[in-house]
Parts: C-alpha cells; sequence; structure tokens
C-alpha cells in the first residue's frame, strides 16, 4: 500500500531536448533546458501565452547561458503547428520599424533582445548584463541558433500577393482566428497601406474552397443585418458599425477587401491593384 | 461508537477551516452599486464595485487587451462602458500597448484607465530574481510603456507574474514602485500572480506596500478554496481585488469552460473581488461581458452546471455542504475530500496527511455504518473515497516527507 501511494509521488524525467542548442564560444550552458507545452506555457510567459495559443503553439524549450563576467542569454525557442503560425505571432510581435537582420526567414534586433522567424519555429534571444558587446552577443547566438534549426524556410506566399506601392514595409499580419473580431471570418492576412497620409488596410482570407467563402459572406452579411440580400461572388460595399465602411471581393475560395479608405478613385485603383498580384501570386 | 463520533469543536474547526471551500455563495449585494451608462448610445445599469482603498469605481468587468491587436474592439469596449484596460509591458512585444495607445489618443484622460505590468530577469527554476534585476531596469521599462501607450501615467502598475513571497518584497521593485507613484507615473501599485497564489497574497498583504492585487481565480481551480480565503483576507486590509483567468487559462485548469458567463458570474459571487477582467478578442465574446455586467447573478440552471463541471473535471468536492447534514457520524466529508484532492491530483501526500491528522480522526471513520446516508450532490462515491484516503493517515512519514 504504502509504495502505491508513495508511487503517485512518481513521474517521469522531463523528455530529451529534440532542439539542438550550439555551444558559443565563451558562454557555458547552464541549468537543465525547460520544456513547455501549450498547458504549461502559462508558468513561463504568463498571460503572455494566449497568444502564442491562439497561433497553434506545440512547444517551447529553454536554453539558458552565461560567461565568465556574469553575462546571461536565455533562448526561447517556440514551435507552432505550421510555419504560417509561427509567422502569425512574428508578425504580431514585430515592429515594422524595427532594425530587422538577415537570420532565419526574418529577424529584427532590439537593446536586449533579438527574434527571428525560422520554419514553424518562433526564437526569441534575450540578453542581460552584456554591455557594449549586447548586439553583437546576440547576433553570435541568432545564428548559431538558426544554424541548428535547418532550413529557413520562407514567409508565406500569399503575402506576394499585396501591392508593393504604398505598403508599410514589413506591416504584414497573419492574424490565425476571429479576423475583424468576428469568429466566422476565421484567419487572414492582412498588410498596412500609407498612401499620400492615407492609412488603410488591405486583406485576404483564405477559405477552405468556395462553400466556406459563401458560409462566410453570408455570416458577415446577417451579422450587418443583411441577411435578405442575395449571396453571389462579387463585390459588396458593407458598412459595419465596428469598422466603418468596409469593401470585399469574394471569389472561389478568397475573399479579399479594403478597410478605412474612404476616397472611392484610390479604392478602385487598389483593389484593381490587389487582384492583379492575387492573379500574379497564384 | 461514542469515540467515533466527531467532537463539536472538531467539527466546527475543520468545516470553519474549510469555509474557503463552499463553492456557491449566499449573494448579497453589499459594496457595489448600480449605474446607468451610455453604452453605444443605449442606457444601460452596470454593477459597479469600489477597488478597495483606492477607491476607484470600476464596472465589475473591464477588459483584458493581452492579446487582441483590434482597435476597434478595444474602441467598441471603452464605447460601451468599460473603464478598465489591462495590459502588460510585455504582451505581443509591446505592441498591445501601442495597440491600447492608437485607441486613447484623443480620448479623454479620465474616460479610461489602464493596469499595465513590468517584471524583471528571474531564475527559471526558482522564480526568485536574479542579481541584477535592478530598480532602474523596472523604471526603464515603465517608462517604454508610458510611451507606447502615450500617456503620463498608469492608474495601477502590477509587479507582474509573481509565483513566491520572497518576490512579492523584493526591494528594487519597491523602490521602483515607490519612486515612480511619487513621480506621478503610477497612481496605484499592484502586484499579479497565477501561481502559488494564496503564497504571494498573504506576502502581498503582510507587506503593507500594495494597493492592487491581480489573481487568477476561477471555479475549477483546485486549490480554489485557498485563493479564496487569500483573496478575503487581502480584501480585508483595503486592498483592490482584480480577478483573472476566470474563464480559461492560468495553471491546472482545463482550457474551456461550459458556460462561459456562468464562469464569470462565479467569480463575481464573491464580493472581496472588485472587478475582473477577462480577455476578449471578439464582439460577441464583449456582448456577452457586458450582459454578465448587466446582471452578474447566478441562475439556478448555471450554479447546477458549474457545480457539476467542477467536480466531474477536477475529481473533487466544491464543498455544498450537504453531506454535512447527511453524514450520522458528522464526519467533516469536504475535508475528507479534499485530503483525497491532495493525494491523487495534488500527488502531495504531505499535505494530505497534515490535513487528516489535523481532522483528529479514528482510523476506520466508516467502519460502524453498513450503508452511507450520504447522498453527494455531484455523485461522489463518499465512503469508498473515505475508506481510499484515510488509509494516507498511517504512512510514516519518511516515505512521504
Amino acid at each position: 500500500m504504502i509504495l502505491g501511494i508513495v508511487g503517485l509521488l512518481w513521474s517521469p524525467a522531463a523528455q530529451a531536448a529534440d532542439v539542438r542548442f550550439p555551444s558559443v564560444s565563451g558562454w557555458k550552458q547552464v541549468g537543465e533546458i525547460q520544456t513547455f507545452n501549450p498547458n504549461t506555457l502559462y508558468e513561463y510567459i504568463n498571460g503572455g501565452a494566449d497568444l502564442y495559443l491562439a497561433y497553434d503553439f506545440e512547444e517551447l524549450k529553454v536554453a539558458e547561458y552565461q560567461n565568465g563576467k556574469k553575462a546571461s542569454v536565455t533562448v526561447e525557442v517556440y514551435r507552432h503547428r505550421t510555419a504560417t503560425h509561427a509567422f502569425g505571432v512574428y508578425s504580431q510581435e514585430r515592429v515594422p520599424g524595427a532594425n530587422f537582420i538577415d537570420v532565419g526567414v526574418q529577424g529584427y534586433q532590439e537593446v536586449h533582445a533579438l527574434n527571428f522567424l525560422s520554419g514553424n519555429t518562433y526564437v526569441k534571444i534575450t540578453s542581460f548584463e552584456t554591455g557594449p558587446e549586447d548586439q553583437a552577443i546576440l547576433l553570435t547566438f541568432a545564428k548559431a541558433v538558426a544554424g541548428n534549426l535547418g532550413g529557413k524556410g520562407a514567409f508565406p506566399s500569399i503575402l506576394a500577393g499585396f501591392p508593393g506601392e504604398g505598403k508599410v514595409k514589413n506591416s504584414e499580419k497573419f492574424i490565425a482566428r476571429k479576423f475583424l473580431g468576428y469568429p466566422f471570418l476565421h484567419s487572414a492576412f492582412s498588410a498596412e497601406y500609407d498612401v499620400s497620409g492615407r492609412n488603410f488596410r488591405l486583406f485576404i482570407i483564405e477559405g477552405k474552397d468556395q462553400a466556406d467563402c459563401r458560409d462566410m459572406v453570408e455570416k458577415y452579411l446577417a451579422q450587418l443585418g443583411m441577411q435578405d440580400k442575395a449571396v453571389a461572388e462579387g463585390q459588396y460595399a458593407l458598412s459595419d458599425a465596428y469598422h466603418g465602411e468596409i469593401e470585399l471581393h469574394w471569389r472561389g475560395a478568397r475573399i479579399w477587401g479594403i478597410l478605412d479608405l474612404g476616397d472611392p478613385s484610390l479604392r478602385t485603383k487598389y483593389f484593381r491593384l490587389f487582384e492583379q498580384e492575387l492573379e500574379k501570386a497564384k | 461508537m461514542r469515540d467515533r463520533l466527531i467532537g463539536r469543536r472538531d467539527f466546527m474547526k475543520t468545516t470553519l477551516a474549510g469555509c474557503g471551500g463552499i463553492f456557491l455563495l449566499a449573494s448579497e449585494a453589499k459594496g457595489q452599486e448600480t449605474k446607468v451608462v451610455d453604452s453605444k448610445g443605449k442606457e444601460r445599469k452596470f454593477f459597479y464595485r469600489t477597488l478597495g482603498k483606492t477607491g476607484l469605481k470600476l464596472p465589475v468587468i473591464n477588459m483584458g487587451v493581452m492579446n487582441s491587436d483590434n482597435p476597434s474592439l478595444i474602441r467598441a469596449a471603452l464605447d460601451s462602458g468599460m473603464v478598465l484596460l489591462d495590459t502588460a509591458h510585455g504582451y505581443m512585444g509591446g505592441r498591445n500597448e501601442e495597440t491600447i495607445g492608437s485607441v486613447i489618443k484623443g480620448r479623454s484622460r479620465d474616460s479610461f484607465m489602464i493596469g499595465s505590468k513590468v517584471s524583471l530577469p528571474r531564475d527559471r527554476s526558482t522564480g526568485l530574481y536574479v542579481e541584477g534585476a535592478t530598480t532602474d531596469e523596472f523604471l526603464k521599462k515603465l517608462d517604454i510603456s508610458l510611451k507606447r501607450l502615450g500617456v503620463d501615467h498608469v492608474e495601477i502598475l502590477y509587479h507582474h507574474g509573481v509565483s513566491n513571497k520572497e518576490s512579492v518584497v523584493y526591494e528594487p521593485v519597491l523602490k521602483a514602485m515607490e519612486k515612480a507613484k511619487k513621480e506621478g507615473k503610477i497612481r496605484f501599485a499592484g502586484i499579479s500572480t497565477h501561481m502559488n497564489e494564496p503564497e504571494v497574497l498573504h506576502a502581498t498583504v503582510d507587506s503593507k506596500f500594495y494597493d492592487v492585487v491581480l489573481v487568477a481565480y476561477n471555479f475549477q481551480q483546485k486549490h480554489m478554496p485557498e485563493v479564496r480565503s487569500a483573496i478575503a483576507r487581502a480584501a480585508q486590509a483595503g486592498i483592490g481585488v482584480v480577478g483573472m483567468k476566470a474563464i480559461r487559462g492560468g495553471n491546472r485548469q482545463t482550457p474551456t469552460v461550459q458556460s462561459a458567463s456562468a464562469a464569470l458570474k462565479w467569480v463575481l459571487q464573491d464580493q472581496n473581488v472588485h472587478t475582473i477582467v477577462p480577455g476578449f478578442t471578439a464582439f460577441e465574446e464583449m456582448e456577452m461581458d457586458l450582459a454578465v455586467l448587466e446582471n452578474p447573478t447566478l441562475t439556478d440552471e448555471e450554479k447546477r452546471t458549474l457545480l457539476k463541471e467542477a467536480s466531474a473535471k477536477n475529481n473533487y468536492c466544491q464543498g455544498c455542504g450537504q453531506c454535512l447534514k447527511q453524514c450520522r457520524d458528522r464526519l467533516p466529508v469536504p475535508d475528507l475530500m479534499r485530503a483525497y484532492m491532495y493525494t491523487y491530483d495534488y500527488r502531495n501526500l504531505v499535505l494530505a496527511q497534515d490535513l487528516l491528522l489535523s481532522l483528529n480522526l479514528p482510523s476506520h471513520p466508516c467502519e460502524d455504518c453498513s450503508a452511507c446516508s450520504v447522498k453527494c450532490s455531484v455523485g461522489f462515491n463518499v465512503p469508498a473515497k473515505i475508506r481510499d484516503v484515510i488509509r494516507v493517515k498511517g504512512v510514516p512519514s519518511e516515505f512521504i516527507g
């Protein structure tokens, strides 16, 4: 009986790390590699975990390094279900005007922090007490980690469909759920535009198929009190109490549109441009 | 038979100790008021409570912005009557505060309140601050947050994600908070916790430093009674209590609930909680929160659903107390069920044995009854669980220490 009860306390040892954390000259890896799954991520990043979970987070591995001067570097490797989901969470955190670097698909660097995207992983490196060498140290670690992650992958190909003219560089995002705050619109890609001081947003939703898109359009019209309107492929000019004027176009398994653009001629121009670019990106 | 009966003193002692374990509280309107507000052009009557000694009057539900990148949603929450926006320096790598900044730009400063959070580097395994986690670093982060938000102060700044009593009184953070208060960058000093919440809450009260706590609290927490008691102590000490993770998130709980509005109402039935900040990312979720803000009282149907859900998923008693009247030998059944939970869910035999020994029970408490008179409201096989767990009492300490 005692052994039975005491046996309750036994739990298998943590699985060995499958991410290979690199050796970096002058630095020593300290402590165990920590592993977090969707149920335990809260223990590590508190309320920030919700965002990662919305992007199909699967596993986090954390390694800590120290040098002889008591400086430390922490490397966090977040693995998501798909490369698009990893891009999504990366895109939610990057700043369009950041100091971008060529590591993985893309990375950027701030004081004491460097983040980069590689395949279906999002890597975050932070430093502490690293002094004037901080940026160089972070970059060294980033390159070493990226080298161990294998193929770096690429940005989602659909991003090429956003017209280049007026696009705010690095403003593209993938929103994994509840686009525009509506669960029925599920996921979407978006990009910010600035044309002579006019700020607006283009977006594209990739449905599973035509029926999926029809369902989204029908639900959106119902949300706006237009449930009686006949639903067919084509263009819709909508007035949304939460978002203002929205124009969207549905064809096949895609819905694309423009938010916050009042100027009709500019709207027509961007619809045309968007359509052309999406055709090319197919 | 007589020596197997539980004395009145022991009965009182154990049931009082387990008061926090009562799942459903008597609904009292004490400490709350209603206010008619303009909610997107419509008059609605929302419930308000006062956030402890801060004196801030807040709707009982506000917005946890943490994973919303949607300015329209934040704008809608404020236009609908919510007042407090909860965020953190680290959410979305800072983009969360920037999004809030874009929404509040141009709004009257007294039309909204902001609670943000700052943390410093900690040892990953112990949760303790590392050497060099300094006052300057904390203040630097606060300044960045204020800049992102576009404001000169926040109403509440939380010491973020504290999980042990040592960190509660970490001097560099306290000094930073004090300085920020003096400089008018924060109005109130807060602390947030969703791990070892009771320990952190008690240390917070003892510190006499903080004005507000932000604490994970929900009907599925296995240590809910301890959290509730600690919240009560904090509220009695005048500390403003903000609840979080009412619906999902946090440790040791399932990610979803059958009824989100019932889960919110469950937290609000506790008058020691002054407001809650559920995170929402969809307009329909916001509308559900607003409906609860208008009517936070649990219906009988919601009560039944919550009781069943909490008990079924967590394998532990919710302390409805009906068994106390039913048991012929007046056994402290809720405490015994708690010991069962400590044993099989927490896998903490020390805690289980301590509790069992404190109950002063005989070795075979159910021995004289051929049939059990207890009909557990959520269907536990009470005598079987008692027979099982009571064995822990006799396990030599060297095996479980």
